[in-house]
């Protein structure tokens, strides 16, 4: 059972942390992953992108996906490389608070206002999380559980104060998800 | 879920720098360089944990001189760099070479445009560089504990050609100590406990020994050393094929270029194309027997590469037959500068085999 | 009357050097190797020391002396004592190194190896000239000084200035002893020996980085007779590079 997912926005919106707790949590639950990261030089506003592949035993991919069955957008700009390789009827979940969803075609457009979201669960910057945790219930990979335990292992010490909130951002992701 | 503690979450620097600890290293000396300098960093904070040492050199040339020294005194040594810093390391190169001593070389480089410099090597004297390519971090894992292998056993230095995909891609890996077999004892290096006695040790590349027991002399170290490597051509190569016995169009590629073609070999079959891989997986020695084999009924032989042609050159002396041989590959640079550009992506690669094999 | 039984009273060279040097008369390199094994011997080392020998007429020392040995790439002998003491810290470390190898080629790795208080001895074999090319100009050669590529005397405007490296290398932390002696007289010997025991025991006892340059005579780098070399030393290195042990100036 293989899924790939391209994630796509700009520098400053934990695109690489996204992707990495994915990845890591894939790993902890005994699934081979993938990860390869393509970012631009400047610390914020520009390009960063991601792209997870997950599969059992003898995973096979390209660090450069020819395509997608996945992609996760949380900003319009810089996003054409991913939307490009996303399979025709794939799925887009889009930050509906940043990116239009309107804009995109040929896709199953899951749209999530991740930003409110993350605000009324008291995680203003974890709008990344909380589209993580969209996905996840949505593709069934890893549970938010497993994400959890991954952001909390990835989080540098000097952020250690943002975990509680991630959890947060991760369950009501999960939550906009079942709810809807 | 056996597996699921032992398999760790490493980008291909992690990987390697876990893969060299198991082999044994215990001696790293870098300079921080894009995209060699994480695998500077893993060491600076995995080697001390594993009872070595690691060493962020005032310069590339201090960097491989250190880890001679380490050699010298019987360590497993490592360096690294990527082309450009490497460049700077060629003269330590043909200086272990020449002094017979072990050294493993990471060369993390922006693209493919190394293959001469790894191949050709740019220091002075006879000597080659047994070079292996890997096509993806699972196999630099393997490839890096190999190479510690081959080092001591030939007594020479040796390097990883890895490129950026290599080093920053993360991947679900286990790093376990593999056994490649029994090797001899490291008694030449140096421990000073033979001075005094009349037959101290020596390590010179001019090998004339002491002036009570005279050594080969230059003529005598030169010309063995020489064979030597004549004798690494003649066992160490090796090389992979993919989809090939029946294809009439073959593919050459190395390293991650070689992963992409592969993709592109199974979606071109899937159409119905007789179309094959051969990638070199020693770029020295070169596995040019294999290579005079694997080409004997294809009437096409396309090399892609991600540089001006340099494998080509290779691929020309050995293919069966040299006029099938065409180039699709070419220089391709990401915008930074550091990494590899749009043609190497599956979409280019198929188009350019398609109309080379139209 | 029997006569006594003949008694050892002194040997003509130490038991460490196994042949004759070739260099050439008048040289001051071979009372430097001399004095430095002697110092091995005497704090009874040999049998843990490593030398790594850069390359100069120097160079050929390799062969003569009974201590293992790394000849190694011009300039590079202080990273490649880092190397070694490194993997073998019970090691006693050593270089022998010129002054074109140490302070032309060699100036960055001499430095950064004493600024990280490597515990290694270099020992510097200054005469102020490319010997082994035939004679050319240094970093240490002196104002004034004849060479080969300066042939009216160094000239600041030119050739700009020499380098004292003793000091520079005492100007650094990670440094525990700097000191500079000169083998053109008997008691220079003697004192330039004591330096280099010296130097050893920091060693021995873990305390940094230890650098001993020894000025040296080169009458045929300096086109003065054999017999002149000590008199041309002293009026012309000697006035450059004064002797002694150097306070240390790098102290954190």
């Amino acid at each position: 059972m293989r899924d790939e997912v391209i994630i796509t926005g700009i520098g400053g919106q934990g695109i690489q942390l996204m992707a990495k707790t994915l990845a890591l949590a894939a790993t902890r639950g005994g699934l081979q992953a993938m990860l390869t990261s393509d970012v631009g030089g400047e610390m914020r506003g520009g390009p960063s992108q991601a792209s997870v592949v997950v599969d059992d035993e003898g995973l096979r991919a390209l660090p450069i996906l020819p395509s997608t069955k996945s992609v996760v957008v949380m900003h319009h700009k810089h996003s054409a490389f991913a939307l490009g390789r996303l399979v025709p009827g794939g799925l887009a979940l889009v930050n509906s608070s940043v990116a239009d969803p309107a804009a995109i075609r040929d896709a199953e457009v899951i749209a999530v206002p991740a930003l409110e979201i993350a605000r009324a669960a008291d995680a203003p910057n974890a709008a990344g999380f909380v589209m993580l945790g969209a996905y996840a219930t949505l593709r069934l990979i890893v549970d938010v559980a497993a994400l959890g335990e991954a952001m909390r292992e990835l989080v540098p010490p000097y952020r250690a104060q943002h975990v509680a909130a991630n959890l947060r951002a991760l369950e009501a992701g999960a939550g906009t998800v079942l709810a809807a | 879920m056996t597996a699921a503690t032992a398999r760790q979450l490493h980008d291909g620097c992690a990987a390697i720098t876990e893969s060299a600890i198991a082999a044994g290293c215990r001696f790293f000396a870098g300079y921080p360089i894009s995209p060699f300098t994480g695998l500077l960093e893993n060491m600076s904070r995995r080697l001390p944990e594993a009872g070595g040492h690691c060493l962020n050199a005032e310069s590339e040339i201090e960097a491989v001189n250190m880890a001679l020294g380490a050699s010298a005194a019987g360590a497993r040594a490592a360096t690294g760099s990527c082309g450009q810093g490497l460049a700077l390391m060629q003269e330590a190169i043909a200086e272990l070479a020449l002094n017979e001593l072990p050294l493993v070389i990471f060369n993390m480089a922006r693209n493919q445009q190394d293959y001469f410099q790894a191949t050709r090597g740019g220091g002075w004297g006879d000597y080659r560089t047994l070079t292996l390519a890997p096509k993806d971090v699972p196999e630099a894992v393997e490839h890096t504990q190999l190479l510690f292998h081959l080092a001591d056993r030939y007594r020479a230095p040796v390097m990883l050609y890895g490129d950026p995909l290599i080093a920053q891609t993360h991947v679900s890996v286990d790093v376990a100590a593999r056994d490649f077999g029994p090797l001899p004892a490291k008694d030449w290096a140096l421990d000073g406990s033979s001075g005094g006695t009349g037959h101290s040790r020596q390590i010179w590349t001019w090998a004339m020994g002491k002036a009570t027991e005279p050594g080969p002399g230059p003529d005598g170290h030169w010309r063995a050393v020489a064979a030597k490597f004549d004798e690494i051509a003649g066992t160490e190569a090796r090389s992979e094929t993919y989809r090939a016995d029946d294809a009439e169009t073959l593919v050459v590629a190395f390293g991650s270029a070689a992963l992409f073609v592969e993709h592109v070999v199974d979606e071109l079959r899937a159409d119905g194309h007789r179309v094959g891989l051969f990638r070199p997986v020693t770029l020295w020695p070169f596995p040019g027997d294999d290579l005079a084999a694997a080409t004997r009924n294809a009437s096409r032989v396309l090399v892609f590469e991600l540089n001006a042609g340099q494998m080509l050159d290779d691929v020309r002396q050995f293919t069966h037959d040299r006029g099938a041989v065409r180039f699709i590959g070419g220089v391709s640079i990401h915008a930074s500068g550091l990494s590899f550009g749009p043609l190497l992506d599956v979409g280019p690669i198929r188009e350019r085999i398609l109309e080379a094999a139209a | 009357m029997t006569e006594a039984a003949p008694r050892l009273v002194a040997r003509d060279r130490p038991d460490l050097i196994l042949g004759d040097h070739g260099l050439c008369p008048g040289c001051g390199e071979p009372l430097a190797l001399r004095i430095l094994l002697e110092v091995l011997e005497e704090l009874d080392i040999v049998r843990r020391s490593v030398g790594v020998v850069g390359h100069g007429c120097y160079g050929s020392f390799v062969q003569i002396m009974d201590v293992e040995v790394l000849q190694c790439l011009h300039g590079r002998a202080p990273s490649c004592a880092t190397g070694i003491k490194r993997v073998r810290p019970g090691t006693v470390v050593f270089t022998m190194q010129g002054d074109g190898d140490m302070v032309n080629e060699g100036l960055q790795e001499v430095l950064h190896t004493a600024a990280r208080g490597e515990n290694v001895t270099c020992v510097l074999l200054n005469n102020g000239v490319f010997g082994d090319t035939g004679g050319h100009q240094t970093a240490t050669t002196v104002v004034g000084q004849r060479t080969k590529t300066s042939l009216d005397g160094r000239d600041p405007e030119t050739h700009g200035y020499p380098i004292p490296l003793a000091e520079l290398v005492a100007s650094l932390a990670g440094v525990c002893y700097v000191a500079r002696g000169a083998v053109s007289s008997a008691g220079g010997v003697a004192r330039t020996k004591r330096m280099l025991r010296s130097a050893f025991e920091h060693q021995l006892a873990g305390d940094g980085f230890g650098l001993v340059e020894i000025l040296t005579m080169c009458p045929t780098g300096w086109f003065v007779p054999a017999g002149s070399g000590p008199q041309y030393l002293t009026s012309s290195l000697e006035a450059a590079y004064p002797l002694g042990e150097l306070p240390l100036r790098g102290q954190p």
